[in-house]
């Protein structure tokens, strides 16, 4: 067990301290990918089972916040035979250095995947100079 | 001695350091560990990896009432179409195709996945229904008394 806590630094916290990450309910994260062109940061994330009326997305200064909430519950007659899905709402926290135009930002939710793209700040987009 | 150019830092390029300002450095450090490891270990137990080259993995529920059977499957970002859904025998299998993406927004090589599900009761094979929402698909199969073992293709609306 020290030898697993010693790996993984986030078992040798005590309860309080994970707590002020933020982390008091069960969340799970989604599965999610970056990408990037010249002109723009693209997030992708899965979320499948989330409706857009429960979909909260917060951009901070520095950080952005993907809280979804899975809308299906199911109904009181039926039986659960096998599981799989969590039950936990997804949660995803992801870091940023505010290099791009939050007044810019697109974020579609389409069949359980949602996209935003997120526009580079032209303060980090390569200038070319002309020389007089 | 060797002589290196010194590039200004940027913002850019000071980054992960630039979001933590006011904090303690080590705290940063903490923290991106703890995002490491965590993705590091989700990527170790998740039995639905949906998103990423390869990942071919979905999760599965199966959940029933007294007259019918339900599969609810996991399967963020595939068109419709890409769906296929068949019954044989007694096994329910969901298979497709699902577009990977690049950063430009053009769709890239293909990731295919197929599961199949074993259902416990016999089922009226012509008349089992799928409907895809929000990601995630849910076949209805309506039960019957006795098995006569054939192979239906299912439309998935």
């Amino acid at each position: 067990m020290s030898l697993l806590s010693s790996i993984i630094p986030s078992l040798n916290r005590t309860q309080s301290e994970q707590a002020q990450d933020g982390s008091a309910a069960p969340t799970v994260t989604p599965r999610y990918e970056i990408k990037e062109n010249p002109d723009a940061f693209g997030l992708e994330v899965a979320l499948p089972g989330v409706a857009k009326e429960d979909l909260e997305l917060t951009i901070h200064e520095g950080e952005m916040t993907i809280v979804g909430r899975r809308s299906w519950k199911k109904p009181e007659s039926w039986t659960q035979l096998y599981r799989e899905t969590p039950l936990a709402d997804f949660s995803l926290t992801l870091e940023h250095d505010n290099t791009f135009d939050a007044a810019k930002v697109h974020a579609e939710l389409r069949d359980g995947v949602l996209r935003i793209t997120l526009p580079k700040a032209e303060a980090i987009k390569p200038h070319k100079i002309a020389v007089v | 001695m060797k002589i290196v150019a010194y590039h200004q830092p940027r913002s850019a390029t000071l980054a992960p350091l630039a979001a933590y300002t006011g904090r303690a450095p080590l705290v940063a450090f903490e923290r991106e560990f703890d995002r490491l490891f965590n993705t590091a270990i989700a990527d170790m137990f998740t039995l639905a990896p949906e998103l990423g080259a390869g990942s071919n993995r979905f999760a599965v529920d199966l959940f029933e009432d007294k007259d019918n059977t339900y599969v609810r499957a996991e399967l963020p970002g595939v068109d419709r179409k890409d769906i296929n859904v068949e019954m044989v025998e007694d096994y329910l299998t969901i298979s497709g195709s699902r577009k990977g993406f690049s950063a430009d927004g053009k769709a890239s090589e293909a990731v295919t996945f197929s599961r199949s599900v074993a259902i416990p009761e016999a089922v009226q094979a012509d008349k089992v229904a799928a409907a895809y929402e929000n990601g995630v698909l849910t076949v209805t199969l309506p039960k019957r008394e006795e098995a006569k073992p054939r192979k239906i293709s299912v439309e998935v609306k």
